[in-house]
């Protein structure tokens, strides 16, 4: 008995721990005054309100978003091929082919922004929008590919051969037989993307051209001028939107197989 | 039907490309930018930077930071991982959903939550006020304890992942058969538990480790100019004085550390 | 040359560097149920996948019905094949699975549902047609893969290891079936396999393959009768083989092994000597040996002897009186009973010396 308690305990305080501080958050941004403070000073929704009218962070969700979304399609557009090539064919190189596709997750992401800003987006006058749009489809590449690697790995490479000799070319092999047999873990790859896309800062730091920024850059700099609870009723609002992608995606798909 | 090599390089190639032209090839540049003064290949950029106190400082405070939130992790990962694998199933995959949860939720989110809680007015303060153990508010922000709290919570769910993965493997019989031996709870940790879950405790250590090192929203955030860590001074570096070839050079020593973590503890798992 | 369904010709079929079947020549005629049989790694998968069009041949030439096949890509070739693993699809029903290749020949709805039925229903499948593949039994799996198959009416059913997945009792009754099968079908088989009373309970003919060579074909019966080789011989169940060697002295036959020697009475001008164990008899006849050995086997006895000549394997009818373990006995190789094997290729390998 005495064990199970001190067990509940230890699990307990982690997880206040780990948790806490985002219940915290949520509380702050509830609050009726106009400085942050836990316990709030009083109970309100007008801070969540307000961050639907401040009109940079509707932009930066805008932009948010569309790097979330069009990046990771892009990733797994071109991802998807690699991990199928990775996982079934015997390539010359492949093990610094991996590395290589893997090398955005190892590199600290500031280094990658700066970099690309300075010696490709700056000579070569990409906008801001296409620099964020090609650095946010590097950095989800390598989740693309290793969470697709994982489901084809997990899936018999005979099937195919048996839809090619009942009349299927390569193509109609892939798409008819190996597609719908990996689609949860397309699905999979395309949260786990989006979400680490979302959320992402220091690629985007150095990226983020004035007007044009990405929202957790937005907030960041929001923070920097006025500690007013709205930035706790955002951070708030994307946890929900966060948390909401991936209990859905848990419960069908059993998700957290693939982080 | 595989064995066609071109087809296959065909369908990595694009990948690849991508990530060799977006990633190497600006990458390699910046880093070889700490080993150039005035156009010319030089060491002077690093025997300058050394020189620097505050440099050091910042390196030093770094690889501490790194160690420390990595240490720690291990430790209250192992209390945990141990007591959520001992759950029923029904409430284990509860727990294991709260505990991934955070690396779900934006970081610049988790990290302002330090803010209501370790500020001048926030609860900590208030509570230590209220109760008369300090007549003012306590200064937490911008200190080095608040930046290892923000990244502890940061990456400490990292290591508990590995660490559950790790000891769900662990042979059923394992624990009581050593009790029944006679080992006691310290003997069965090192003598049972270690050695068998160290692979993961290695890749968690490698994740939080590298992670820490690398994170920046949490050291921009708690701790400001006051304490700088190797990202935040690259920041700084670049946004302040322009100054290419120190970021070259910390982009250098961030990425070798990275890089030597990964090797050096695969190293030591597989030993 | 219309009754030859598959020719190989000088087919050499290789894995990178090393050569799995070197130079293969094989005719399957129209019609028969032709069995590939040799032990775990001889190359019959190879060669299968070869016809099959799933793997290039480094040289040599296959004809499917009098044509160059050879560089004709899989799905071209009208061979179907049953994979060991079923390789069902696991995301579709039983009947999509069969109806798999009929939609993408795009045959009209009508054809489709009718040919699926009557091949779940040749394969006594049609209860389960709305079923996935992982809520069906190994036997079931088996059987659906075999109708996806034969709804496509390939000129040549191949099928790896067809009954290797599957527990005893239903092997035998796949085999009843797979025979009636392609008796009612007419359709070419070629099965893999590499358990001997597989192939001679079902083939018409049997290719027995060692290494990546053809050792021997024949009709079950002559292979069983007559192997020619030391490791045919073998592979058919003589379990006593010898090496004979020159006997300057007298007129009969010295055989060895390299424990030690024994002459039989008669002459034999070959390389090796073989008996089954049944073909022994114990009890009686010129040599001497001991008892080492026995194991009950319901209708028989097995021994084990041990002569001057190494161990003997000797089966006796139950009715015989047991003989024990450590006792003397006497015991013949007689003429009628031996194979003569001119082996001069296979080096002398002793089982049981
Ligand atoms: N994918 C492969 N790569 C390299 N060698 C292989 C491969 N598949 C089979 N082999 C080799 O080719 C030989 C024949 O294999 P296989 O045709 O599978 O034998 P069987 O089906 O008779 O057991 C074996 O020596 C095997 O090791
Ligand atoms: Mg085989």
């Amino acid at each position: 008995m005495g064990q199970t308690w001190a067990s509940r305990l230890i699990i307990f305080t982690t997880l206040l721990f780990l948790v806490g501080p985002f219940i915290i958050i949520i509380f702050a941004g509830l609050s009726a005054g106009s400085s942050l403070a836990f316990p709030p000073d009083g109970l309100s929704l007008k801070w969540y309100l307000a961050v639907f009218e401040v009109e940079s962070f509707r932009q930066s969700f805008v932009l948010s978003m569309f790097l979330a979304v069009g990046g990771t399609l892009t990733a797994l557009v071109i991802g998807v091929p690699a991990a199928y090539a990775i996982c079934r064919y015997n390539i010359p190189g492949a093990e610094t082919i991996k590395i290589i596709v893997a090398a955005p997750i190892i590199v600290p992401g500031i280094i990658v922004g700066l970099a690309l800003l300075r010696y490709l987006v700056v000579p070569l006058e990409f906008t801001v929008t296409l620099a964020l749009f090609l650095a946010h489809t590097a950095l989800v590449l390598p989740y693309a590919v290793r969470v697709v690697s994982a489901s084809l790995q997990n899936l018999r490479t005979d099937i195919e051969e048996a839809a090619v000799l009942l009349g299927c070319n390569r193509l109609q092999a892939f798409t008819k037989v190996i597609l719908p047999n990996i689609r949860s873990g397309i699905l999979a790859a395309f949260i786990l993307g989006f979400v680490t896309s979302f959320n992402q800062v220091p690629v985007s730091l150095f990226l983020s051209g004035p007007g044009v920024r990405t929202l957790p850059i937005d907030m960041l700099a929001y923070m920097e001028i006025t500690y007013d609870p709205s930035v706790a009723a955002l951070s708030a609002l994307l946890a929900f939107l966060s948390i909401g992608i991936v209990f859905i995606a848990e419960k069908t798909l059993g998700f957290s197989r693939y982080v | 039907m595989f064995q066609n090599r071109t087809e296959g390089l065909a369908l990595v190639l694009p990948a690849a490309v991508f990530i060799a032209v977006l990633f190497l090839f600006p990458v390699g540049i910046l880093l070889s930018e700490g080993f150039k003064v005035g156009g010319e290949w030089s060491l002077a950029g690093y025997a300058d930077f050394v020189s620097k106190p505050l440099n050091r400082t910042v390196f030093f405070r770094t690889l501490k930071l790194g160690f420390l939130v990595a240490f720690v992790s291990a430790i209250i990962g192992y209390a945990t991982a141990f007591c959520i694998v001992n759950l029923e199933p029904a409430q284990r995959g509860r727990v294991f959903g709260l505990i991934i949860l955070p690396l779900m939720i934006s970081p610049v989110a988790r990290t302002y939550a330090w803010i209501v809680i370790l500020g001048r007015t926030g609860i900590v303060n208030k509570a230590i006020v209220g109760m008369g153990l300090s007549d003012s508010p306590i200064r937490f922000l911008f200190t080095e304890t608040a930046v290892f709290i923000g990244l502890l919570q940061l990456f400490m769910p990292l290591m508990i992942v590995s660490l559950i993965s790790a000891m769900e493997n662990l042979p059923k019989d394992a624990i009581p058969a050593a009790r029944v031996l006679g080992a006691s709870w310290l003997q069965v940790f090192t003598k049972v538990i270690l050695p068998l879950t160290r692979e993961g405790l290695v890749l968690g250590g490698t994740l939080v480790f590298t992670g820490a090192l690398t994170a920046y929203i949490t050291p921009a955030i708690l701790g400001g100019s006051k304490v700088l860590m190797l990202e935040t001074l690259l920041y700084q570096r670049v946004n302040v004085s322009n100054d290419y070839v120190s970021a070259g050079i910390i982009a250098t020593i961030l990425i070798v550390m990275c890089f030597g973590a990964n090797v050096v503890l695969r190293r030591v798992a597989k030993a | 040359m219309s009754n030859i369904a598959v020719s190989l010709q000088n087919l050499t079929l290789a894995y990178g560097d090393t050569i799995a079947v070197p130079s293969l020549n094989l005719d399957i005629i129209d019609g028969e149920l032709i069995a590939l049989l040799g032990p775990s790694g001889c190359g019959k998968t190879t060669t299968m996948r070869a016809i099959a069009g799933l793997m290039k041949p480094r040289s040599g030439t296959i004809l499917i019905d009098g044509k160059d096949v050879t560089k004709t890509p899989a799905n071209k070739r009208g061979v179907g094949l049953v994979f060991q693993s079923y390789a069902l699809f696991p995301h579709l029903t039983g009947f999509e699975n069969v109806a798999f290749g009929l939609r993408l020949k795009k045959r009209p709805n009508d054809e489709i549902v009718q040919r699926v039925e009557a091949g779940l229903e040749l394969v006594g499948l049609s209860h389960l047609a709305t079923r996935k593949p992982s809520e069906l039994s190994g036997g079931q799996q088996q059987r659906l893969s075999l109708a996806r198959s034969l709804v496509m009416e390939p000129k040549v059913l191949l099928l790896d290891e067809p009954l290797s997945n599957l527990d005893a009792r239903l092997r035998l009754d796949m085999r009843t079936e797979l025979q009636a099968l392609q008796r009612q079908t007419g359709i070419t088989m070629v099965f893999v396999t590499h358990d001997q009373s597989e192939a001679l309970a079902l083939a018409d003919r049997i290719v027995l393959m060692k290494n990546g060579h053809i050792e021997q074909i024949g009709s079950p019966e002559a292979l069983y009768d007559s192997p020619q080789t030391v490791f045919a011989a073998d592979f058919v169940g003589f379990e006593n083989i010898f090496s004979v060697g020159l006997n300057t002295q007298n007129e009969g036959t010295t055989i060895y092994n390299n424990t030690g020697e024994l002459t039989l009475p008669y002459q034999a001008n070959v390389s090796h000597l073989a008996w089954r164990p049944g073909g022994v008899v114990v009890g009686s006849g010129p040599h001497k040996g001991v008892v080492t050995g026995m194991a009950f086997a319901g209708d028989k006895r097995e021994y084990v002897i041990t002569t001057s000549a190494g161990k003997i394997k000797a089966d006796v009818d139950v009715s015989v009186p047991a003989i024990q373990i450590g006792e003397d006995v006497f015991f013949d190789l007689p003429e009628s009973s031996a194979r003569m094997l001119d082996d001069k290729a296979t080096q002398t390998q002793f089982k049981h010396g």
